[in-house]
């Protein structure tokens, strides 16, 4: 009889972690009374896409929104603990929004292009932050209108209104506005959860060419999204991090049987 | 199932058990078919044997069924973690249960002509060699059933019984034909019904380690002890006369 101990041994070579482009250190989170993120610990590799997962009030798009300081404008909301982008404590109060969010961008679950010409909608932010020659202003707009691979559906109606892009176009503007500021890191919260299954695939997409040059936090309700475009799956739990891999361990032998019961159906 | 707790959409669950429930038995007619093969080289019965022969069909017709449930789950549940391992692993089992029926048929086959030999008196140990094989297909059926990877283990350790009985029936042959040319036909098709029933005993092994695969999520790659020393150069105590 051969030993059961040698017979349990993982064949697959575990994949030597990238750089941490966000190392969360200790994280808490309070709205008013409420604990919604606890004792929170992760390395979010840098140019890999990590997505959160994780049932309804887990805190995935909590955590999320502590990365670029969003909660900042409410009251009553605070963020305990370290969140070190390139080794600085983005949490701390000596830096400035202007600067994190110069350095990490965001797209939310419904696009929401500003009511002005698709032009306007790219070049309004880098003015925010720069003074750009009017033909830079137009090399900048194109090139995150190609990033984002909308370029070939708008380029001749660049001055038309945002508003009238299909619901895939605006999220992709959407996307190029964020990536007009040159960011380093991309946080995605639900970004097609509004698209349908073909917009849906050109965002997820565009996620797998966007990953070369950024650091993607993804928060979706979308298991199989997950699976499809993230390196890295972490799950999330009554504010807890349960669980954080390689996305390829998660959906075949996850470690807790938490997330197990999350990813296949059985919660609740 | 083995999880002890149930998927949200209970349909899920119905289909899973559906996959399990038509893996075993498919298994359970593949095990009958070895034994009714046996007992037709036994009696001598050509009738009897073409009926095992064709009765290998119902297991294949199970197996096609088993394929399409499978792909069925694939495309519209997208398995995931222990879900799609058992999913994967019942493919798979499926695949090994139906080269256990060929093997079942391929004995009851050759039952025919060496009915029409003069009896050899190692057809006995044929019995035990099959016993041995039914025994084990039994066995990693139940440890599939229950999600046992423990008695899979178990069953994949023991193949080295099956392996030993074969090697001594081997020899036993050999030693017949050597004494007796006019033996030779019955006993050479007694040799591939032999070789034919260890070869149901490595697919029990490979269910095992799928069963395994399965409940644990690793490969059972220990090197497993081979029994079966039949194409070593020198065979020990025949020697190579």
């Amino acid at each position: 009889m051969t030993d059961l101990a040698t017979a349990t041994q993982s064949g697959s070579q575990p994949v030597a972690p990238a750089p941490a482009k966000i190392a969360v250190r200790n994280l808490q989170f309070h709205y008013r009374d409420f604990h919604a993120v606890r004792n929170v610990h992760m390395d979010i590799p840098e140019r890999q896409v990590t997505a959160i997962i994780g049932p309804s009030g887990c805190g995935k798009s909590t955590l999320l929104r502590v990365f670029n300081r969003i909660y900042a404008i409410y009251p009553h909301l605070r963020a305990e603990g370290e969140v070190r982008l390139d080794g600085e404590n983005i949490l701390d109060p000596g830096y400035s929004l202007n600067r994190l969010r110069s350095k990490v961008g965001m797209v939310f679950q419904k696009p929401v292009p500003f009511p002005m010409t698709i032009f306007e909608n790219i070049a309004y932010g880098i003015r925010h932050h720069e003074s750009l020659s009017r033909a830079d202003m137009d090399v900048r707009v194109e090139q995150a209108l190609r990033a984002a691979a909308l370029w070939d559906e708008v380029k001749d109606k660049l001055k038309h209104s945002a508003l009238g892009l299909s619901g895939g176009q605006q999220q992709r503007l959407c996307i190029a506005r964020g990536i007009a500021l040159r960011p380093q890191v991309l946080l995605l919260d639900e970004p097609t959860s509004a698209l349908d299954p073909i917009a849906t695939g050109r965002i997820e997409q565009l996620i797998e060419e966007l990953k070369r040059d950024y650091t993607i936090v993804i928060v979706t309700h979308n298991m199989q999204q997950a699976a499809r475009v993230s390196d890295r799956t972490a799950f999330m739990y009554m504010g807890e991090l349960i669980e954080f891999g390689d996305t390829e361990k998660i959906f075949t032998k996850p470690d807790k049987k938490q997330t197990e019961d999350y990813i296949t159906g059985r919660f609740g | 199932m083995g999880t002890g707790n149930e998927h949200t959409i209970k349909s899920y669950d119905a289909e899973l058990a559906r996959l399990t429930a038509e893996i075993v038995r498919m298994g359970e007619l593949a095990a009958s078919q070895l034994e009714a093969a046996i007992d037709v080289v036994e009696r001598r019965d050509e009738r009897a044997a073409q009926r095992v022969v064709d009765n290998d069909d119902a297991i294949d017709v199970l197996e096609h069924a088993i394929s399409h449930d499978v792909v069925r789950l694939l495309a519209l549940r997208a398995p995931m973690a222990r879900d799609l391992r058992e999913v994967f692993a019942a493919l798979r089992i499926a695949a090994d249960i139906e080269r256990i029926g060929d093997y079942a048929a391929n004995v009851a086959k050759r039952a025919i002509p060496l009915s029409m030999t003069a009896p050899v008196a190692a057809a006995r140990g044929l019995r035990h060699l099959s016993e041995l094989a039914a025994d084990a297909v039994r066995k990693v059926l139940d440890a599939y059933l229950t999600r046992d990877a423990q008695k899979a283990h178990e069953v994949w350790g023991e193949d080295v019984h099956l392996d030993e009985a074969y090697t001594g029936l081997f020899r036993e042959l050999l030693t017949y034909m050597m004494e007796d040319p006019r033996s030779i036909t019955a006993c050479t098709h007694l040799l591939f019904m032999a070789k034919n029933i260890e070869r149901i005993g490595d697919h029990a092994t490979n269910i095992a380690e799928n069963v395994w695969f399965a409940v644990t999520g690793e490969p059972l790659q220990t090197p497993r002890k081979k029994g079966d020393v039949t194409a070593d150069p020198v065979m020990p105590h025949l020697g190579n006369r």
